[in-house]
């Protein structure tokens, strides 16, 4: 981490402790967004954070982003944080122009129906925070190119719902809705950005999961001792503590370089340390970590929503080994030990 | 390391570091040039004085080592770089292994400056090679219950007892034994020490053991009244536990924990080619994964190494990650092997050869260098719980 990393990191720490608990995860699942601590964010220029300072931001790098992320996975807030950030960037690099309030964003792989600024027969599944934001933006594929499309939440028909975390995730319809839009260079790229952004705060939960299940471990009695001294409780918090620290390594080096390869490293290698992350640790909590009041169950149902966001684990997992299928076995290891170092086949 | 800060700094690789790692890599080209690297048929460290002394020549044993003793005084991240180049490309470096990775260290360590002059640069040269005694029969993760004694006489030591699974004692010069001088009186940790046994010394009887993979790798070491000199002690008498652990350190912390069946992986990429299915993509993928996120959490290692910190408990994660990584490798190599329709039809010889080895040998990486149950016992006393 470098100077201005650590400066972030204590900057979101300060205010997540000071305006997201137990009550704001409460109300995110009646739909109520952490009002106080998305007011103190865009205060403090993070919701626009990743913008050129010309255009009101502070110039910060995606890599910066993934520590506030990090902070904001481990703390479990809610709301649309990530797609706010990604979203500002969005709108600036295809010059449709800065937006005050919080963005929703959503990555689509088609978008039948549309014709110049006019969209019939739109449907958008899974739209976070839909009726809670300023506007709605569609990534949508054509071809390597995306091109950002741009709505007004008032033009959907909403069905409301949610993902495992509870926080809201909306059906969105509409017969026929105008839209703003732009190319915004390659699709990809940008899937990649939201991806390791995900990572970063997926990572955050699944190490806040293995803290507090070794603190629990050292509190919680049976048989006469703490249950973190047997040897079957140790050797699960151990198996844990590798996945998070190999998990964190290489989210570490993605977010450092943003390189699709590593990027796709860490997304699929996530994908197992946040099932250990699940299994454990409420196994090591046993019925406790299974009621909705203990905190645990906001860190492991957000790496249930998270899991297979902005490409599945498997979807990762087919696009990393496609950078090395083909390869000869003396062309192999090369491969594996300047990736992220090379530009990507 | 503590629960709260379970964190590994990632170190960047230096443009030296960077350098040697081209000129390993041109000197495996010329190696594959000569015929001297055949594609493996087995997995493993290959033994090979011939390539033993190639890499001699080039100053890579010993490479972090003081000029004064043979060394080339280049840093731990440098070492890593080129270990992994090597072992990635299964050059054969199991003569020199053990004395470059774990014994050469520990005289650096804890040994006297005539041991240093004496061992030190026959082991860079490539001339002198180690293996470890630790494991007796009624003694292998509770390394401490040691039975074998080493009794003061004039001038030396005579030493009785007897080592087992101890690799390469059969081609190797020396041993370093872990002993016991003196009475476990209160602390069963104190009282013994390390003593470096010369293998063609009298009473000293190799003994081979044969591997379910069918290989003379490791032996039994019988020791019955074997002098050594006052010069065999390593270290200080009775400190053998500390110097043990630091050595262990050394042993558990290597590239060699999740590569040593790399060339597995590697001949299943060669002969899947481009076109796959899928699912055969989903699980290499996963692979692949793990494979890049155990080198940086090697990196990171290297480069606690490099500050001068003895990262013990990472060092555990990194094997007890490695090991798992490297059974569960086969066992994926074999189910994409038959999912791609691979094996069983002449299609595919040295992977099916290679498969056989590997599942023959797999048992073993979760044991070696001590069991995973011991490591994570150790994870766990580093996050706080025992
Ligand atoms: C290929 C190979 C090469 C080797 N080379 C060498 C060598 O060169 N030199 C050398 O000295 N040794 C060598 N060894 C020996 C190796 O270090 C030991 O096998 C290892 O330390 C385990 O000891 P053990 O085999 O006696 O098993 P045990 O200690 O008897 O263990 C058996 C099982 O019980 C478990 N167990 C034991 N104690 C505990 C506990 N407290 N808590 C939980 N579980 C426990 C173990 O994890 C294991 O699953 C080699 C082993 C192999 C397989």
């Amino acid at each position: 981490m470098n100077e201005n990393q650590t400066f972030f990191r204590a900057t979101i720490e300060r205010i997540l402790a000071d305006t997201v608990g137990k009550a704001e995860l409460d109300h995110a699942e009646e739909r109520q967004l952490p009002e106080a601590f998305f007011s103190v964010l865009v205060e403090n220029g993070i919701t626009s954070m990743l913008l050129p300072e010309d255009t009101g931001g502070i110039g910060a790098s995606l890599g910066d982003a993934a520590i506030i992320l990090r902070a904001a996975g481990a703390a479990a807030a809610p709301g649309p944080l990530l797609e706010t950030m990604l979203a500002q960037k969005l709108l600036a690099s295809s010059g449709l122009g800065p937006a005050q309030g919080l963005l929703s964003l959503v990555f689509i792989n088609e978008a039948p129906g549309l014709v110049g600024s006019r969209w019939s027969d739109a449907v958008l599944h899974d739209v976070p925070w839909s009726q809670a934001v300023e506007k709605i933006l569609i990534v949508s594929r054509s071809g390597n190119e995306a091109r950002l499309l741009v709505s007004d939440p008032a033009g959907w028909t909403t069905e409301p719902g949610m993902d495992a975390a509870g926080e809201p995730r909306d059906l969105l319809t509409a017969e026929a809705i105008d839209v703003t839009s732009a190319n915004c260079g390659d699709y990809d790229s940008w899937l990649c950005a939201a991806s390791m952004l995900r990572a970063a705060q997926i990572l955050g939960s699944a190490e806040w999961s293995l803290r507090r299940s070794i603190e629990y471990a050292s509190e919680r009695k049976q048989f006469g001792r703490e249950i973190g001294k047997f040897q079957a409780v140790q050797q699960m918090l151990a198996e844990l503590a590798g996945h998070i620290l190999a998990a964190a390594t290489i989210v570490e080096a993605a977010a450092d370089d943003c390189h699709p390869t590593m990027i796709a490293a860490a997304r699929s290698r996530l994908g197992d340390a946040a099932d250990a992350a699940i299994a454990i640790s409420h196994q090591v909590h046993g019925a406790l970590g299974f009621s909705q009041e203990y905190a645990l169950n906001s860190r492991t149902r957000r790496l249930m929503a998270w899991r297979d966001d902005f490409g599945s684990v498997l979807y990762w997992r087919r696009v990393l080994a496609r950078q090395f299928t083909g390869l000869s076995r003396e062309a192999f290891w090369p491969a594996i030990a300047d990736a992220g170092a090379t530009v990507p086949r | 390391m503590s629960a709260a800060n379970l964190y590994l700094e990632r170190p960047a690789l230096t443009p030296a570091a960077e350098d040697l790692r081209e000129e390993v890599r041109t000197f495996i080209a010329e190696q594959r040039d000569s015929g001297a690297l055949p594609p493996p048929e087995r997995i493993g460290l290959g033994f090979d004085v011939d390539m033993t002394q190639r890499i001699a020549d080039r100053g890579w044993i010993g490479l972090t080592w003081p000029r004064q003793y043979g060394g080339q005084e280049r840093s731990a991240l440098e070492r890593y770089v080129m270990n992994e180049e090597l072992l990635a490309a299964s050059v054969p470096v199991g003569a020199h292994w053990v004395a470059d990775r774990q014994s050469g260290p520990v005289l650096l360590k804890f040994g006297t400056e005539e041991q240093k002059r004496f061992y030190l640069p026959q082991i860079a040269s490539g001339n002198c090679y180690f293996c470890i005694g630790m494991s007796e029969p009624e003694s292998g993760s509770d390394l401490a219950s040691l039975k074998t004694r080493a009794d003061r006489v004039a001038g030396g030591w005579r030493i009785n007892g007897r080592k087992i699974w101890t690799t390469n004692a059969h081609r190797v010069h020396y041993m370093i034994a872990l002993a016991r001088t003196s009475p476990a009186e209160g602390a069963r940790h104190a009282g013994i020490s390390q003593l470096i046994i010369d293998l063609k010394a009298p009473g000293v009887t190799v003994t081979p053991i044969i591997s379910m993979a069918g290989e003379h790798d490791f032996n039994e070491v019988l020791l019955e009244d074997v002098l050594v000199p006052d010069e065999a002690l390593i270290g200080t008498e009775g400190n053998g536990w500390n110097q043990v652990s630091a050595e262990l350190a050394y042993e558990r912390s290597g590239p060699e924990r999740w590569l040593s069946s790399f060339r597995l992986i590697s001949e299943l990429v060669d002969v899947l080619g481009a076109d796959t299915q899928p699912s055969t993509q989903e699980e290499l993928g996963r692979l692949i994964s793990h494979l890049l996120a155990l080198r940086q959490l090697s990196l990171a290692v290297a480069g606690m190494i490099e500050q001068g910190k003895s990262p013990n408990i990472e060092a555990s994660i990194v094997k007890d990650l490695g090991t798992k990584f490297e059974q569960e490798a086969v066992r994926v190599a074999r189910n994409i092997a038959s999912a791609e329709d691979l094996v069983g039809n002449g299609r595919a010889p040295r992977l099916r050869a290679l498969l056989m080895h590997a599942q023959q040998y797999a048992p073993a990486f979760t044991i070696r260098g001590g069991t995973n149950e011991i490591l994570r016992g150790i994870i766990a006393r580093g996050i706080g719980l025992r």
